[in-house]
């Protein structure tokens, strides 16, 4: 009975075993990932409500939903506007996939099974609405603009604005969430450490595997510190560390990210994950996304060299803060 | 993409202005450009910047007045369009395009090229090609 459960739980654990197939090792004997892997997929993070409890799609469901999407990412962007100034471009400019992630789920989330974010905590809730305030009460005054989230959002200094606009972070790395492009990564293992090359934006994810503990809590990084460790066929990733301003879907400096890496066959990476962030969210929540090889090369984005558009939000502020000041002295 | 902007901004209600979240634009076109203020351009491409994150056309064009002036066109991310094959050949200097945008907050001669035809008509850059996805 003992022997049957075992056997039951490493096959829940290996998705490999049994599938007459076993993944290539490197030189120290693990599996190895070594090669460009992309997550590119139009597979949505969350299950669209109207779907209800529906995990996966039928083939006919697929298609329909498969077509839908293409025509909406590919058609002329004339949303009226602000919208138009926001999201002028449409998919020609950009990557995010054409199809639907191979395991035919409704959405990246697996858990909780509703396949959506659980709500946040009232505590974080709190927090934000108070950040929130703040904002409102500074944007009163001129130097702010709508940030693509909708939201007014100060502009007139580099360290306000966004980690995006700021070449720091876009949020795909902790977890390796697609986006709309640069969805591509590169494995690169050797004795005692995995590396991924992130093409979003420029992150290198330098795993150590050699049981080395993490750093004291006082060091915190954009995208955690993680240790690796491997269970059989399966590379398990603890990163721990976060600086708050990571706020991985509204969540904070106390995220707990645990995500597993598995080869499932030639052309197939299994990349799962869970957010564990007891402060900010009110139970963890998991996804899967089977990543598929793919051609490289992974480009350099140098996300800053020609970040023209950062120098003109900065001076579109200042401009808005001097008209502002003409229009006072001219009232006095 | 407008279920999923619709999306996006519901979130965005929720909280996600505080957190960084999967993009669809590397940053706020709005806090550059202002919506009040659309601009329509015919001219000649003078030069294309292939840059990250945003890839900028410049195109002179002649006012009224007979008086050329060079303007920039901030368009989307170049990346894809490599994958795509494209290149920096891909738009030569002299090609003729008409820009539909918004004018730049700052008041210089910037604009946000939200639609790009070429001198004939027809739509530069529009659509993807499903296929592309291998």
């Amino acid at each position: 009975m003992m022997v049957r459960f075992l056997g039951i739980v490493l096959l829940g654990l290996l998705p490999a075993f049994g599938q007459n197939w076993t993944a290539p090792r490197t030189s120290d004997g693990h599996p190895s990932f070594e090669g460009i892997w992309t997550n590119k997929t139009i597979t949505p993070m969350e299950r669209p409500k109207d779907l209800g409890d529906k995990a996966f799609f039928t083939p006919e469901e697929a298609k329909a939903y498969t077509q839908a999407a293409r025509e909406r990412n590919n058609k002329d962007q004339r949303g009226g506007g602000v919208r138009d100034v926001l999201y002028a471009y449409n998919d020609f400019w950009w990557d995010s996939g054409t199809k639907l992630l191979s395991n035919m789920r409704t959405s990246i989330i697996v858990d909780p099974p509703d396949g959506r974010i659980p709500p946040l905590t009232a505590h974080r809730l709190a927090q934000l609405q108070e950040q929130a305030e703040a904002i409102k009460i500074r944007c009163k005054q001129p130097g702010c603009a709508i940030a693509n989230s909708g939201q007014l959002s100060p502009s007139d200094k580099p360290e306000e604005l966004d980690l995006m606009t700021r070449c720091i972070s876009f949020g795909t790395v902790v977890p390796m969430m697609p986006s709309a492009y640069n969805n591509d990564y590169q494995i690169v293992q050797g004795p005692g450490m995995v590396a991924i090359d992130t093409e979003m934006v420029h992150d290198v994810r330098r795993i150590p595997t050699d049981g080395s503990p993490h750093l004291p809590p006082s060091v915190r990084e954009w995208i955690g510190d993680p240790r690796g460790h491997w269970e059989g066929e399966t590379l398990v990733v603890d990163s721990t560390n976060f600086k708050g301003e990571t706020r991985v879907r509204g969540g904070d400096e106390n995220l707990h990210l645990i995500e597993r890496f598995t080869r499932t066959g030639p052309d197939t990476l299994l990349y799962q994950f869970t957010v564990d962030d007891p402060t900010a969210f009110t139970k963890p929540w998991s996804g899967e996304i089977p990543m598929t090889k793919t051609e490289g090369p992974v480009y350099e984005y140098a996300c800053h060299e020609g970040n023209i558009g950062m120098k003109d939000i900065i001076a579109a502020a200042k401009a808005d803060e001097k008209k502002a000041a003409e229009q006072a002295a001219g009232k006095k | 993409m407008i279920e999923m902007k619709r999306t996006v901004f519901a979130i965005a209600c929720l909280g996600l202005l505080w957190s960084a979240a999967p993009g669809w634009a590397h940053h706020s076109f709005a806090a550059e450009f202002d919506e009040n203020k659309p601009v329509k351009l015919h001219g000649v491409v003078t030069k294309m910047e292939w840059i990250n994150p945003h890839s900028w056309i410049h195109m002179d064009v002649k006012g009224d007045d007979g008086k050329v002036v060079n303007w920039s066109i901030e368009c989307g991310s170049p990346n894809t369009l490599f994958r795509r094959g494209l290149n920096k050949d891909s738009l030569p200097v002299g090609t003729e395009i008409n820009v539909d945008g918004y004018l730049a907050k700052d008041g210089e001669n910037k604009a946000n090229g939200r639609d790009v035809t070429l001198g004939d008509g027809r739509k530069l850059f529009l659509g993807a090609n499903p296929d592309a996805d291998k």
